[in-house]
């Protein structure tokens, strides 16, 4: 199935990724939610080298989830961490259907050491045998969790940013606007990298990418599995679909990036449009040709390294002391 | 920093990695890149600094993508000279299984991009059927060849290449091949050449795609493919679109070596009888066998029609199934 609007293509060094996985992405459909969870393969893992190389530590603990059922989160610091630092609270990806707190940790491991912060990532229950609320609610209790231990975790209340890429980018947007209307802990930032935030399936890039990595077959299924028969109606809450909320006043300086060959580029570029409106500070990065995660899974292109050193510098910023 | 490669493999571990190697060095050429592009694939690829010098200058990248500037304590293994560049790996000490292949296909990429500087693409619009009739007969003009003169097109690997003889590198639906025009018949043809039908010059890209089809059949045991040996069933092959197999091809596929072991012995013997001889199995084996796969085919295979099915599909998958670059 190829589209038949016309629409920008995938930068040349991110196509030859492509070719190279050609059709070996695991195949997602509702029946096949269990096998995707157990193919998709994290391309850069958390290894004990990897945080060894960098001198950081890693801590798992269970905290309270929604309605208080047990939850993981992993805690990553310096070695010599003191004090109280800033944080960074990070929400995985996977479509709200996959993946784990590990995911996408790896290339977040550079501000951890720079700024001395607390990077706290949390496994969420997922869609579809925890549809919506939990993700978010799950999320959310998290976040409150942190902030009531900020202390013993080290870090300071105050500057917490929460982050996260494709889902997570989009319940992190979500996180925001719950803390924000029930007077949570005031956010110093909110980071969304390629957020899913739209469960419409409506905009111009949605139709335009059935090709890729992440193409709108496989975003309808996460949305379903959230949402079920609301997907799309006028009954789903901005909490779970960012995109949804009229009111984007009050919210945290945001960080949002998406490439120009993704089907979450209009939603994201709404997103901020969104925010400048009700007087937000946003930067916005849309990459020229690239596909959803391109910066994860083919970090060595021209293009992931200007859209890492972009985030890098929205984060030094943010985080220096 | 994990290599890219074992990335790739992890989520794909059922393709070999030199072919893996091929696919993407093959798609940023035909992508066009430039050399840093180039640089960082291999040092992706390979999980160390990759290195290339051209007129002098040398370019180096490690494998997170960026440009290293100290040129101390480089080591150069292993390592390939061009007639215009030199390209390196920076591994210290043993090398590593893809190693070879990855500093192979980084030579011919830089070499193709230098060709590219001095050529002035003539045969490329005499090969491609998307050009106007007119601009294919002046590009002939260019190359000093008549429009009706006879020729036919040699289709190699990049690294085969033919002496004496007007040449350049298409991207094609089977990756990128070198394509070699013949005027003669008696251009010396190296090895893994599929040898395109003689045709007027000015309609050369129907030689070419005959010759890109034959290439795909060529083996080690039949390194020359010539195209007008396949009769009927070139037409057959240059219609097929691997991307989109028939099902009579995906079935095929889908069998392990036995079972085609099988199947072949049940296509070419005469009686069941031979069959089972051949193959050393009970006459009421092979029985349930050749039910079994004509319920898997779809087809009997011992039937005319049945047999016909079997060898286009057998051809297809053959063009379906990526060529291991190792053999």
């Amino acid at each position: 199935m190829t589209s038949s609007r016309p629409r920008p293509p995938f930068d040349p060094e991110l196509s030859a990724v492509l070719a190279v996985l050609g059709d070996q992405l695991p195949d997602l459909t509702p029946e096949t939610i269990r096998s995707f969870r157990a193919q998709a393969v994290n391309p850069m893992p958390l290894t004990e080298q990897l945080l060894g190389e960098h001198g950081v530590t890693r801590r798992d603990l269970a905290v309270p989830g929604f309605l208080g059922d047990d939850m993981l989160m992993t805690v990553l610091a310096r070695a010599d961490h003191i004090g109280s630092g800033p944080a960074i609270y990070h929400l995985h990806g996977g479509g709200m259907i996959a993946g784990d707190r590990l995911l996408g940790l790896a290339p977040m491991l550079p501000w951890i050491v720079e700024h001395d912060a607390v990077l706290v990532s949390v496994e969420y229950r997922l869609a579809p045998e925890f549809p919506d609320p939990y993700p978010v609610e799950d999320c959310y209790a998290g976040l409150l969790w942190i902030a009531a231990n900020a202390r013993q975790l080290g870090l300071d209340p105050d500057r917490i940013v929460v982050a996260g890429a494709s889902a997570g980018g989009g319940l992190a947007a979500g996180i925001a606007l719950l803390a924000r209307d029930r007077g949570g802990p005031p956010l110093a930032g909110q980071l969304l990298l390629c957020p899913m935030l739209d469960d419409r399936d409506q905009s111009v890039s949605t139709e335009q990418y059935d090709t890729g990595t992440w193409v709108r077959a496989h975003n309808r299924v996460g949305w379903q599995a959230l949402l079920g028969e609301r997907r799309g109606t006028g009954t789903v809450s901005p909490y779970a679909a960012p995109a949804r909320e009229t009111d984007l006043t009050g919210l945290p300086p945001a960080f949002i990036d998406c490439g120009s060959a993704e089907l979450f580029r209009d939603e994201a570029v709404g997103y901020a449009s969104g925010l400048w409106a009700a007087g937000v500070q946003c930067e916005l990065h849309v990459w020229a040709g690239g596909f959803h995660g391109f910066d994860l899974l083919a970090p060595h292109t021209a293009v992931s390294q200007a859209a890492i050193a972009a985030r890098d510098s929205w984060v030094t910023r943010h985080l220096a002391t | 920093m994990q290599e890219l490669l074992g990335r790739l493999t992890a989520l794909d571990p059922e393709a070999s990695e030199a072919l893996k190697v091929v696919t993407y060095f093959d798609a940023l050429v035909a992508a066009g890149v430039g050399l840093d592009a180039l640089l960082r694939a291999a040092a992706a690829l390979s999980g160390t600094v990759a290195g290339a010098e051209r007129r002098g200058r040398v370019s180096r990248f490690d494998p997170s993508g960026k440009r290293c500037e100290t040129t101390a304590g480089t080591c150069r293994s292993p390592e390939r000279s061009g007639a215009h560049s030199r390209v390196w790996l920076e591994r210290d000490g043993t090398l590593h299984a893809n190693d070879e292949m990855v500093v192979e296909r980084l030579a011919l990429a830089v070499e193709l991009l230098e060709a590219k500087r001095g050529r002035d693409g003539s045969l490329d619009l005499v090969l491609d059927h998307a050009t106007p009739h007119g601009e294919r007969t002046a590009a002939l003009a260019r190359l000093r060849i008549n429009p009706g003169a006879q020729i036919r097109v040699i289709a190699t690997r990049l690294e085969d290449r033919i002496e004496g003889a007007a040449s350049t590198v298409v991207a094609t639906r089977y990756g990128m091949l070198r394509a070699t025009l013949d005027l003669t018949g008696q251009t010396p043809v190296g090895a893994r050449a599929g040898l395109g039908t003689w045709t007027r010059a000015d309609r050369a890209p129907e030689s070419w795609e005959g010759a890109v089809v034959a290439q795909r059949l060529t083996s080690r045991a039949d390194p020359v493919v010539d195209s007008t040996t396949l009769g009927a069933m070139l037409g057959l092959a240059l219609s097929y679109d691997p991307e989109a197999p028939h099902p009579d091809v995906t079935a095929l596929a889908q069998l392990d070596d036995r079972a085609r072991e099988v199947l072949l012995a049940l296509v070419e013997c005469e009686s069941m009888r031979a069959a089972s001889t051949r193959l050393g199995m009970h006459h009421s084996s092979i029985q349930a066998r050749h039910d079994a796969l004509t319920r898997e085919l779809g087809y009997d295979p011992r039937t005319p029609i049945g047999r016909m099915r079997y060898v286009a599909a057998a051809l297809l998958l053959r063009l379906t199934v990526p060529l291991d670059p190792t053999d």
